[in-house]
Order: C-alpha cells, then sequence, then structure tokens
C-alpha cells in the first residue's frame, strides 16, 4: 500500500514488475477510509470492520469491483 | 474491561504517547498481570487482527496503523515520530490521535518526496494517490507484504 505522483508514476512502476496496475484511490477517499478505520482504535469498544461491513464501506466511496471486494475468489 | 481488552488499550495508548512498541513487561505492569498473561493476550489479539506479532510472539511488528519498526511513512504529531505500517495507514495514524500531523512518504516510482499536512478534517487538497497491488481478499495472507 504505496503513495504515487500520479497515475503514470503507478503505470511505470507496475511495468517495471510485470504487475498489473490496480485501481488508484483519491486522497480524500484514503482520509475516509483511515477515519473509518482507525477513529476509534484507541478505544476500548474497537474492532476491525468485517468482510460484509468492508463491502459497504469501499462501494460508499465507489470503490467497487472484485479487487475491493475482501470475499471474492476472482484472485 | 476483560483482559485482552485491557492489554489492547495499554498496546494502543503506549503507541500513541511514544510512537513505539512497547515492551512486553511494560504492559503487564500497566494492566497488573505477568508476562505470560499478556502474551497470550496478544495472540488473541493477532487472531482478530488487532496487532501483528514478531515471530517470537511477544514482539509487537504491528498494531495498525503504527508500526513497531522504522517503515518509509513518517508521521509527526505533537512533537511525536510515529511509524505507520502503510500509505493507508499514515492516514490513519492522525485518524486515530485525533490531532493535526504531518506526513512523510515517497513516490514508489520516482522516489519524489512527500509532505502533507493532515488536520483534524483530512488533508488538504492532493493530487497524490494510493495504488495497492494486493486485492482485498488477499491483505491478510502476508500483511507485512500488503
Amino acid at each position: 500500500m504505496l503513495f504515487f505522483r500520479s497515475e503514470e508514476r503507478v503505470r511505470e512502476w507496475c511495468r517495471a514488475r510485470g504487475l498489473p496496475p490496480r485501481p488508484v484511490v483519491r486522497m480524500d477517499q484514503l482520509w475516509q477510509l483511515a477515519v473509518t478505520w482507525y477513529a476509534t482504535r484507541l478505544e476500548p469498544e474497537s474492532r476491525r470492520p468485517g468482510a460484509p461491513e468492508m463491502r459497504g464501506i469501499f462501494a460508499a466511496l465507489g470503490l467497487e469491483g472484485d479487487f475491493w471486494d475482501p470475499l471474492a475468489d476472482s484472485f | 474491561m476483560d483482559s485482552d481488552t485491557a492489554v489492547k488499550v495499554a498496546v494502543y495508548r503506549h503507541f500513541a504517547d511514544t510512537g513505539r512498541a512497547p515492551a512486553i513487561a511494560t504492559i503487564a505492569e500497566l494492566v497488573g498481570a505477568g508476562d505470560q498473561e499478556v502474551q497470550e493476550s496478544y495472540g488473541h489479539l493477532a487472531k482478530g487482527r488487532l496487532l501483528v506479532l514478531e515471530a517470537d510472539g511477544r514482539a509487537i511488528r504491528m498494531a495498525p496503523p503504527f508500526s513497531g519498526v522504522p517503515t518509509q511513512h513518517r508521521v509527526l504529531a505533537s512533537g511525536v515520530t510515529y511509524y505507520a505500517n502503510c500509505a493507508w495507514d499514515s492516514l490513519g495514524i492522525p485518524a486515530a490521535l485525533h490531532r493535526p500531523a504531518e506526513v512523510f512518504s515517497r513516490c514508489e516510482a520516482s522516489l519524489e518526496p512527500l509532505r502533507l499536512e493532515v488536520g483534524e478534517r483530512g488533508p488538504g487538497s492532493s493530487s497524490w494517490l494510493f495504488h495497492c497491488q494486493v486485492p482485498a481478499a488477499k491483505w491478510w495472507q502476508d500483511i507485512v507484504f500488503t
């Protein structure tokens, strides 16, 4: 899970490693993921989202498809 | 509060206060338990994906978003330096602390440095991107690689 300056840099990095480029995430989307995962992490009742919950979180941010599906068996 | 929860809170608050992983003896003292009991709780928390342990089962590699080892993703908040496990977790640290922070990282392709100011409502406008090579279904097959 890495930062890149642009989509061109993502493609360049993937090409150099023979890897397929994956969907990119904007910084505002990443902040929403960070808040959803971690805003209560220091509290006693904190927990990780379960797989069905993760699907909903990703979908709400427009992150859809098998790549973002924690239960996908297509990879 | 049950013993696993007490250990979890003590570990996470130690990371938040110091930016570093606690020694198992430190947590034992904080929760009033023995090292062995704390290690058992570590195991339970690792199964719940709230900790990632080193092979000895006693040292903490990750208490997401915090990293127990230095990484390329550094976060500075209120004078404390933290290390994040990945790009996502570098924003996760200010989100967990509820404090403004500066994130220092890099573009993995060009190695151009990234310095991002993160307020309590998130980072300002930025054209930088996040990319993950591993699909969500496989993140925890090798979370250190992910």
